[in-house]
């Protein structure tokens, strides 16, 4: 009798995966919940390559799950998309109860999704458990004509110490690229912002606009859509909305050029 | 770890000497009522402590640090928590046996970790984030079921209880997205054991 009650014990502990929390900042996942960079890149590098890329740039989905869901509705009616960049603030406390429910909602889009960090994403143990879940902080992937730099650019969060973004990286990044591929770097926090590192601002827009292949840029973090060339240095800045404000980009690349559209939803 | 066990210990060890007294005597004022020992529940994996209950017998408050193992949690992490809970009903079975169906109670947990902050540090503008990392007050509802025994002439008792808990930030996230949030989602299950030295 002991016995089976100790298997049924066993059995209700290990299939109910948060019938039991022990800490709001634990860093409890499931295999699945791992290293979802790596598994999304690997996806996104078995799609077909065509003329142009589409792909969307959405963000801030901190706390705004039920506009997060209409988000997914919307973009599972957008043709031709390849994938999905969340341009940070997956999270609002930075807890990994947070980064679950995003990924379940994101894991229904048709289409792999990949993660810039966001400030909010770094808060309590949020840091950890992005390494844990997505990977990480700063990476890269390419995909046909076009070569993503996802950076770090939450320098606040890092109390403006110099390190973030690591601008060493990036022009690491930005020098490692033998085919010539159009770069397009994704952070959260865009340069112009006060939580972006005053004395990084300077290294950080040049080593973009010292390369000839970077033509725009992409981020969050405001709530709001915005764009220009805000550094008189032919580099364009976009940034998109929150989903609170239920709105997401489209964007197109093909060999020469691109294209930016705004939904709202 | 060891030293919070210790501590736990100790004051087991000066709950017991106190009762050598018998079954009529009062215990002195400051001596804790009873010790609890919790599974989960969003203070620990487990954690335990001492506490005190009202003179009518339906409002317990506990002292509770509590250690979740990076193996159940990603990360080792210790908390202390202070829990009031109001149970107002009890029903008295046979052989000393009773239930109290009802209990609704708070808590305020504080855990410890230098990436955890009560005061935002001052890179940081005046409500840049509203919440406190270190310290989460939650709310549960739950029951419990015990015995009253005589133990080497000491009157003592014995009960199991369960909680369905949740805490602020899950409820404020829960009350605006009431479309993809359920409340099975917000609230989750603890487990535990009270002994008191009535």
């Amino acid at each position: 009798m002991l016995r089976w009650t100790g298997l049924g014990l066993v059995l209700l502990l290990s299939s109910c995966d948060d019938l039991f929390q022990y800490n709001p900042n634990e860093e409890t996942l499931l295999e699945r919940d791992k290293n979802l960079t790596a598994k999304n890149i690997e996806k996104i590098s078995r799609l077909p390559v065509t003329d142009t890329t589409r792909f969307i740039l959405m963000g801030d989905s901190q706390r705004w799950y039920d506009e997060c869901e209409e988000f997914v509705r919307s973009a599972n009616r957008q043709k031709d998309i390849s994938f999905v960049l969340h341009a940070g603030d997956i999270s609002d406390f930075g807890l990994t109860q947070e980064f679950k429910w995003v990924n379940e909602i994101m894991t229904r889009l048709n289409y792999p999704y990949v993660t810039v960090i966001g400030n909010h994403d770094i808060v309590a143990n949020g840091s950890a458990t992005y390494r844990k879940m997505f990977g990480p902080l700063n990476y890269s992937f390419g995909f046909g004509r076009d070569r993503f730099i996802f950076v770090n650019t939450n320098s606040r969060e890092y109390a403006f110490d110099g390190t973030v973004p690591d601008i060493a990286w990036l022009k690491a990044q930005l020098a490692d690229n033998p085919a010539h591929q159009n770069t397009i770097v994704v952070g959260h926090v865009p340069p112009f912002d006060a939580d972006f590192d005053k004395n990084l601002e300077k290294p950080y827009t040049d080593a973009l606009a010292g390369d000839t292949t970077v033509k725009f840029t992409l981020y969050g973090h405001q709530h709001r859509f915005y764009e220009g060339q805000f550094y008189d240095d032919g580099i364009n800045y976009h940034l998109t909305t929150s989903m609170g404000a239920r709105g997401y980009m489209i964007i197109s690349t093909w060999k020469g050029g691109y294209k930016v559209e705004r939904v709202e939803f | 770890m060891k030293k919070y066990l210790l501590s736990l210990l100790m004051l087991a060890g000066l709950q017991a000497s106190a009762q050598e007294i018998g079954l009529n005597s009062r215990r002195r004022w400051f001596l804790p009522d009873h010790t609890k020992f919790q599974f989960a529940g969003n203070i620990g994996f487990v954690s335990g402590g001492p506490g005190y209950v009202s003179r009518n017998r339906t409002l317990e408050t506990d002292l509770l640090v509590g250690f979740l193992p990076q193996k159940f949690g990603g990360d080792a992490l210790v908390t202390t928590s202070l829990k009031t809970t109001y149970s107002p009903w009890r029903i008295g079975l046979r052989n000393n046996y009773y239930i109290r169906p009802f209990s609704i109670g708070a808590y305020l947990s504080y855990t410890f970790g230098p990436q955890f902050d009560t005061k935002w540090p001052s890179y940081y503008p005046a409500g840049y984030y509203w919440w406190a990392t270190a310290i989460r007050p939650g709310a549960y509802l739950g029951g419990k079921a015990g015995r009253n025994v005589v133990i080497n002439n000491r009157r003592r008792s014995l009960e199991l209880y369960y909680e369905l808990g949740t805490y602020d930030l899950l409820i404020i996230s829960y009350v605006q997205n009431k479309g993809f949030l359920k409340l099975h989602d917000i609230v989750s299950l603890s487990l535990g054991v009270k002994f008191g030295f009535d």
